[in-house]
């Protein structure tokens, strides 16, 4: 008897608790914005700032109504402990939650799996960082890259190295992922095009423990590079400059986005005169110094790099998409998104319009000096420089 | 340029052996393949980061840290192992795997993802000319760490009751113990010794990455199984040389290798090491006394 009492409490208490979920939510539409993003492992460095970013995207635009001002977003994080198998596990699970958005982890190989799942189903998916420009064309027309692509970040260094008098570059690559094995050669495209000259190449395992193989090799060179080109980044980065300089090399070493963190800028004296990209420089009176200042007061630090500014550009994009499609439509959202021109986010005016889904974005060149970043110059390249993916 | 590479090949060979050394010695004694081996490295990176950062002068710092990996493996035996002791090798083997996992979550979780940038003094990355070539200080450093600590090690166990006792204990531990000898000093001993190699290990690792991250551990602790394996399991000699034959093989490939075949690497190393167990199947210098459950 007591037992069927219990049970008839619990049903009412249930069925008041379904009643009192149930009200709100039809009073407002809900979007899910599914995010497989790696909390731990070697992408958490990428993804998580870039994650952070969206998030704060997120709260702003729900305060105003959320996308578009009428679809509240559900933002569904999940983790891909960085690795590729676990990023499609999770896609799933976040498609199995109804999520209408994808937002895949910061690299190609768990992008790509991830877009596997979503392009069947036509979910519009973004990256957050990833920027290899193959990683649109391997997935098909619901990808999206967000960060300026590695073709063009490439062409932004190799014109600045050509300006700077640099003539042979040696490549140092990596064929276990696609950014680290491209980047670089998109450079060298660039560079022979206007008259410069590749003197070598290596490759590297990633993690692997030494260097100094490769580094013997740089230094037995007939004709020595006056500029080492990688897209190394951490823990190899840092191991491969703290080996290159203890075997007493001096040959400047340029880079990309990936080196843009804390813990390279931490590196100090070792990484002076190291140059890399970014998505955008805060000068004074900018929108990116006021987002940095709001960023501060929202995550309580600030912004690492520009991967955090990039996060919430994706949170604009999606707002603006919304506002053109109309509806919480996944496909009319993807067809916006494809149609942007000259949107302007906060670091400049981004462009899909015309491209694979990679945008068309200004890059900014940056340098280390003396443990401190400083701001080289912002550069679009010209399309027709940029090299095919 | 032959020269050179040699100097490289020893200088990571003395860190591969100082690695399979601290997996040997645990295993001779024990029968367990320790795959925390390679956190306490993360922790010993971890360590040496925050005593510089609380501004201890680096030798001290480094003193602090290998002194943190010898009780991290203390007392990693205390609270994980002793409690299995007497388990079978699988259990012990994922005991080893949860510690691992466990270390790596509180690593990532309590420091950061992100790799921590470690400053190394400038003295360390500088080079020296010797006639014809140059030698990184790092190498150097790496190489005479690696053959003082190998012949620390070794006279520690010839010349030492406890080191004779290990040795006993690793060709058969309960006649050691019918000796009067306990088996808890021994064993406690034997995961000091690989804490204090580990710790080693890990300064010498640290030094040619200047970063440490939560996964850090992961790479050495595999290459150490790797050179332990070949060099025959529970084998210190073994262990020693199969350390320095496999950072020979990986150097070697690396200088050489034309670019087309760089990739495959890895593939060829590994293949060497098949080749060595198929003609050697209990490694090239094989234990006394295998231990099998």
């Amino acid at each position: 008897m007591r037992h069927i009492r219990n049970r008839s409490a619990l049903f009412a208490a249930i069925s008041a608790i379904s009643v009192a979920t149930a009200a709100p939510a039809l009073a407002e539409e809900i979007i899910i914005i599914g995010a497989a993003s790696a909390q731990t492992g070697g992408l958490a460095p990428y993804d998580q700032p870039a994650l952070a970013g969206l998030r704060m995207a997120i709260d702003d635009l729900n305060a105003k109504g959320g996308l578009a001002g009428k679809y509240k977003v559900n933002l569904i994080i999940k983790d891909t402990r960085s690795d590729t198998a676990q990023t499609a596990t999770v896609t799933q699970e976040l498609i199995d939650a109804g999520a209408k958005i994808m937002i895949t982890p910061c690299d190609a190989d768990p992008s790509i799996s991830a877009g596997q799942l979503t392009q069947p189903l036509g979910i519009p998916s973004l990256t957050l960082c990833g920027s290899a420009p193959v990683l649109t064309q391997a997935v098909g027309d619901v990808m999206f890259g967000t960060y300026p692509a590695d073709n063009l970040q490439a062409t932004a260094v190799a014109d600045f190295a050509i300006s700077e008098g640099k003539r042979k570059v040696f490549l140092l690559t990596s064929p276990d992922a696609t950014y680290v094995a491209n980047l670089p050669e998109y450079f060298g495209k660039v560079f022979e095009k206007k008259g410069g000259k590749i003197v070598g190449r290596g490759t590297f395992t990633m993690n692997q423990p030494d260097f100094s193989a490769e580094i013997t090799n740089i230094k037995g060179l007939a004709e020595q590079p006056d500029l080492i080109m990688t897209a190394a980044y951490e823990p190899d980065f840092p191991a491969f400059i703290q080996q290159l300089r203890g075997a007493g090399i001096t040959i400047p070493v340029y880079g990309a986005d990936a080196i843009g963190t804390p813990t390279i800028k931490a590196l100090g004296k070792l990484v002076d005169g190291v140059v890399y990209t970014a998505a955008g420089y805060p000068e004074a009176g900018s929108k990116l110094e006021a987002f940095n200042a709001a960023f501060t007061k929202y995550a309580g630090h600030a912004p690492e790099s520009t991967y955090e500014v990039n996060g919430y550009e994706i949170g604009l994009i999606l707002d603006q998409a919304v506002k053109i499609a109309g509806s919480d439509d996944p496909k009319a959202i993807r067809d916006a998104i494809a149609n942007l021109k000259d949107f302007e986010g906060i670091t400049g005016k981004i462009t899909y319009a015309g491209t694979d889904r990679m945008p068309i974005r200004p890059v900014v060149l940056m340098r280390y000096d003396g443990g401190e970043a400083k701001y080289v110059e912002t550069v679009v390249p010209a399309a027709a420089d940029v090299p095919a993916p | 340029m032959i020269a050179q590479q040699i100097i490289n090949a020893v200088s990571l060979g003395g860190v591969y052996a100082l690695l399979a050394l601290g997996l040997a010695i645990v295993f001779s004694i024990v029968g367990l393949i320790n795959f925390a081996h390679g956190e306490l490295m993360t922790l010993t990176g971890y360590a040496l980061l925050a005593a510089l950062i609380a501004g201890v002068p680096f030798p001290a710092a480094v003193l602090l840290a290998v002194i943190c990996a010898a009780i991290a493996a203390v007392a990693m035996e205390r609270i994980a192992f002793r409690p299995m002791r007497g388990a079978s090798v699988t259990s012990l083997l994922l005991t080893s795997f949860a510690v691992s996992g466990l270390l790596k979550v509180i690593f990532q979780n309590g420091v950061s993802a992100r790799p921590q940038a470690v400053a190394i003094p400038g003295w360390m990355t500088g080079a020296f000319s010797f006639g014809d070539f140059t030698i990184g200080v790092g190498p150097t450093i790496s190489i005479a760490v690696s053959i003082l600590a190998l012949i620390a090690l070794e006279f520690f166990l010839r010349r030492t009751v406890t080191g004779t006792a290990m040795r006993a204990a690793a060709e058969d531990f309960d006649v050691v113990r019918l000796m009067g000898i306990p088996a808890n000093r021994i064993i406690a001993t034997a995961f000091l010794l690989s804490g204090l190699l580990a710790g080693l290990a890990a300064m010498l690792w640290v030094a040619s990455r200047a970063s440490v991250d939560p996964l850090m551990g992961f790479t050495p602790v595999l290459k150490a199984f790797i050179a332990a394996v070949v060099g025959g399991l529970g084998s210190l000699p073994g262990a020693v040389a199969g350390g320095f034959l496999l950072g020979v093989i990986e150097v070697l490939l690396q200088a050489m290798l034309p670019a087309a075949l760089a990739p495959y690497r890895d593939a060829i190393v590994l293949s060497g090491v098949i080749a060595v167990l198929l003609i050697r199947p209990q490694g090239l210098i094989p234990a006394v006394r295998v231990q099998r459950s």
